[in-house]
């Protein structure tokens, strides 16, 4: 066997390191170790004369191991992994010591914030010493893209991805396309109308070849992983006419399904359902979408009052902000006024979210208007009752008002309920279907909230639109076409790549007593039922371990954690 | 009792001016940059709120808009350009409108056709009596002596009778302003004692107005103190001593160096106060109501006629004196008759008195404080 010959580099990390770790010590007592050809410290090991002293070492002292003691390996282990692959050996010949997160940016007493530094890095010596030369896998990546929704979020998705030339499988649940956005009249704040926005892309997506719509379907099945997935697609349950189920070949899944509205009956003291004219945002759309805006008795209102935050914000119901309503009932006061000049609109609001481009312009707009905004405190809530006849308006609303701190009494003769938005009940069996998971309020959960927002944990499969969280048009686009993207920069690749690091079953050790199948939370634990033995399938692993230490017959190895690199590495702290 | 909402109250103050107000998202800013915002009158936010909401009592009750000079700091840094400043100046209009019984006060407000028509009519009433009275009683070419037009004795009789109908609009409507802000109030009550120490205020105001020259602008303050002492000097002179003003055709200087010396504040001063309405360059004078441009073109008239009528009869053309005296005449009484009670000029009595009623409302509202609620000093101490 070729000799060991390793490198290790003692990062300062300006001072984040040096100012509690004493590293030159460290580095003059590490390179005294066994198989340990050069030691080094410097400022900025990640920089690029740190990298390019790493390659270059490698090259003039015919390193085969490198050991970096820096930051986590979560920062910069690509990094130095990237330096290795430049000077021509394998990247999984790498090790790196945690001595910043884990070490002086957490101690203050530098002579043992200094050992520990040292036994970690020790660790590292000894434990890369058994890497093993590792190659990551490639499987093919299926060109179809499977769009769950049909509605603004799942066209803009299907009409990014079928116009690159691309099949896609547009699954609709009910008999028609545009989802949720089909049921509102303007947009808010550019007041474009939303027949507009849909009709035109809805004739390309019905246009494009590419395209295979599949209305009221639904998604009974998926196996695979990303790249490779097998979708059975059939009718949706209410249609009681179940016709042929079609297999699926795709790539990839993009999970558009969308929210429901809040109910408001369930809020009591808005009488809704027993005052005739207390009415949700989407019951309001609906008259403004007919252009007829009348009570139920048929009389063109007076006084209007929009209460903002129904279900949202508050102890009872969800305490998240639904994000859209602030900016549709400033759009309900501009299309009353603009409808019925001589109207009054009172605005009921907690606090006025006006977040995005062109939206704090819109809410100036509507004070122009004469908008009466009226404040309620978070938790609190106004009281609508019928007027006593003869009185100016049919109902009133008590409520105590914040910017006054009075109570009050609004006259109104149509009052519009701001419902919220909320997961749809059905969202738990799709999770479950493409492995996906929720949070407390049932919202579909990002890979990152921030640095990955359309992807999940789970490869291959992305979310977009309001199924992860409420949004508002702009930002349900831009994702369902961010989705689009990430999934056209694999099909351009043709190839997905897996991670080397992962389990593997030694079929001759294996008992197939099946603890690990359950065990697996990606379900990368596959059963060969002929074989009677379990298999790791690599492209869902992602090597965290659990089945490795569950296997009774020590049957299962993982790649890069070996127990003789873990041994060692415990040697290394304890020496 | 909840307080009901009347969002048409806005549409009925954009008559007086305020058109901006439902612009107000109530950031308060307005009230931290007032100079004279203080508890327990914190303006202009909260006078704009019961505005917005159409709290028309408790408006009528407020005094805050008395307490504003329009130094127009809050209009100024203002982040919705909601005028809080023009607001304030439109409320002190419709409180105007709102202490006169009579009701002419609202018309004029809220129409200039009306103020003007009103102003015009008064003009030719006034022209057609003084010179009936003047071609029955007199000789148009004399302007003063036995056979004068216009005699100094019938004029000061006139003058007179026009004080005493002045003041009694003026009472009655100061007396409404009293019990609307101070005397109607349920939740205080004011002792007699703290009337009569409070009196003084009154007076103060009146001829220092020193609460303006707290505001920061120190310019328009002198403008302002200037055009108010011209106009005392004037009214004394023409109460008191209208034999001597008019005797001549010699030049009394113990009297007439005062006449003088007013005229020349009320020209001066109205010219001022024009040029900058018109330049629009301060945030208090770029927006003008009608009632502000009547007002100073009246007064520009009256004080320059005024004058000339004056060095006419110096100069002995009796008849061009009489004729100018007559026009002078013709702007003096509209002036008073309409501008007085029912427009601008009643803030000269209005704003004195809300520095008093608004001390004895302070005072009144810190004593109910210090004084211990209903509860029994058993239940006190139970709580203590």
């Amino acid at each position: 066997m070729e000799e060991v010959r390793i490198g290790v580099y003692v990062c300062n990390c300006g001072t984040n390191i040096a100012k509690v770790v004493d590293c030159d010590a460290i580095c003059a007592s590490l390179s005294k170790m066994p198989n340990v050809a050069v030691a080094r410290t410097y400022k900025y090991m990640c920089s690029t004369p740190g990298q390019e002293m790493i390659v270059e070492d490698i090259r003039k002292n015919n390193l085969n191991r490198v050991v970096v003691a820096a930051c986590s390996p979560r920062m910069h282990e690509r990094t130095f992994r990237k330096a290795l692959q430049t000077a021509g050996i394998n990247p999984y010949f790498f090790e790196m010591a945690n001595i910043r997160e884990q070490c002086s940016w957490v101690h203050e007493n530098e002579e043992t914030a200094t050992a520990k530094a040292e036994a970690l890095t020790r660790a590292a010596i000894l434990r890369v010493a058994h890497h093993e030369p590792l190659e990551n896998l490639y499987a093919d990546m299926c060109p179809s893209t499977l769009v769950l929704g049909g509605g603004i979020a799942g066209l803009s998705a299907a009409l990014e991805l079928a116009e690159s030339g691309h099949p896609v499988f547009l699954v609709e649940k009910t008999d028609r396309l545009g989802g949720n956005l089909a049921r509102v009249d303007l947009t808010a704040p550019h007041l474009y109308s939303a027949r507009d926005l849909l009709t035109d892309r809805i004739a390309r997506v019905r246009a494009n070849p590419y395209v295979q719509l599949m209305l009221e379907s639904e998604l009974k099945s998926l196996s695979g992983f990303v790249g490779n997935f097998t979708a059975i697609v059939g009718a949706a349950k209410k249609n009681g006419d179940p016709h042929k189920e079609h297999v699926l070949e795709v790539g990839s899944v993009v999970v558009c399904t969308g929210y429901k509205e809040f109910d408001a009956g369930r809020v009591t003291h808005f009488g809704y359902g027993k005052l005739p004219n207390v009415v949700t945002s989407f019951e309001f759309e609906k008259m403004l979408r007919e252009g007829n805006i009348r009570t139920k008795e048929g009389r063109i209102p007076e006084y209007f009052a929009i209460v903002h935050c129904v279900g949202s914000r508050s102890r009872d119901f969800h305490g998240y902000c639904s994000r859209v309503c602030c900016m549709t009932a400033l759009k309900y006061a501009h299309e009353i006024k603009s409808a019925i000049p001589n109207s009054y609109v009172s605005d009921l609001y907690i606090d006025m979210h006006a977040f995005g481009k062109g939206h704090e312009d819109f809410y100036r707009g509507s004070s122009e208007a004469k908008t009466l905004f009226l404040m309620y405190g978070k938790n609190e809530h106004p009281v609508i009752k019928r007027a006593q006849p003869g009185e100016e308006s049919e109902m009133l609303i008590e409520v105590n008002e914040q910017l006054s701190g009075e109570t009050i009494e609004i006259p109104a003769d149509m009052v519009i309920l701001m419902v919220g938005m909320e997961a749809r009940s059905e969202s738990g069996d799709v999770a479950r279907l493409v492995n996906i998971s929720q949070d407390k309020d049932g919202w579909y959960i990002e890979s990152h909230p921030k640095l990955d927002p359309v992807a999940t944990t789970t490869e291959g499969i992305f979310i977009a639109g309001t199924c992860a969280a409420p949004k508002d048009i702009p930002d349900t686009v831009a994702q369902a076409r961010a989705a689009a993207a990430r999934i056209l920069g694999r099909i351009a690749k043709q190839k997905i790549e897996i991670d080397a690091v992962f389990a593997e079953v030694d079929e001759d050790l294996c008992s197939g007593c099946r603890v690990c199948n359950s065990l697996c939370p990606y379900s990368a634990v596959e059963f060969d039922e002929e074989k009677k033995r379990s298999r790791v399938n690599s492209a869902l692993c992602k090597a965290c371990g659990a089945c490795v230490a569950a296997c009774p017959s020590c049957a299962i190895k993982a790649r890069h954690f070996t127990d003789r690199q873990i041994f060692a590495q415990i040697e290394g702290v304890l020496r | 009792m909840p307080i009901r909402v009347n969002p048409k109250l806005v549409n009925e103050i954009e008559r007086y001016g305020a058109e901006d107000v439902s612009k107000c998202y109530h950031c308060g800013n307005c009230s931290a940059v007032c100079p004279h915002s203080t508890q327990p009158f914190v303006f202009p936010r909260a006078p704009m709120r019961l505005l917005q909401m159409g709290f028309e009592s408790k408006l009528q009750n407020s005094l805050e808009p008395w307490l504003c000079y329009y130094c127009g700091q809050c209009s100024e840094q203002c982040p919705r350009d909601a005028e809080p400043g023009e607001t304030m100046m439109s409320l002190r209009r419709w409180l105007i409108s709102r202490y006169d019984f009579t009701g002419l006060s609202r018309l004029f407000y809220r129409s200039w056709k009306a103020e003007l028509g009103a102003l015009l009519i008064m003009a030719v009433l006034t022209g057609v009596g003084f010179l009936l009275w003047g071609f029955t009683h007199g000789d148009i070419r004399s302007y003063d002596g036995p056979n004068a037009f216009l005699a100094s004795s019938a004029v000061h009789i006139f003058d007179w009778t026009m004080a005493v109908v002045l003041t009694l609009f003026l009472t009655a409507n100061c007396v409404r302003m009293w019990w609307f802000t101070v005397a109607g109030r349920k939740d205080i009550s004011v002792p007699l004692l703290s009337y009569l120490r409070g009196v003084y205020l009154i007076p103060l105001h009146f001829f220092t107005q020193k609460r303006y020259a707290e505001c920061g602008h120190k310019t328009s303050w002198a403008v302002h103190m200037v055009l108010m002492a011209s106009y005392v000097t004037m009214f004394v002179l023409i109460m008191f001593f209208l034999h001597a003003v008019q005797a001549g055709p010699e030049i009394n200087w113990n009297v007439h160096i005062f006449g003088y010396l007013a005229t020349a504040g009320l020209i001066g001063a109205c010219i001022v106060m024009l040029r900058a309405r018109v330049k629009k360059d301060h945030v208090w004078s770029e927006r003008s109501h009608a009632s502000d441009w009547m007002f100073l073109v009246l007064l520009l008239y009256v004080s320059v006629t005024g004058i000339l009528q004056h060095i006419l009869h110096r100069s002995g053309l009796g008849m061009a004196a009489n004729i100018t005296y007559v026009c002078h005449m013709m702007g003096v009484v509209p002036m008073l008759l309409i501008e007085v009670p029912f427009s601008k000029w009643a803030h000269m009595a209005y704003r004195p008195l809300a520095m008093f009623f608004a001390d004895l409302t302070a005072e009144a509202l810190l004593a109910k404080e210090k004084k211990p609620s209903g509860l029994s000093s058993p239940q006190l101490a139970e709580i203590g």
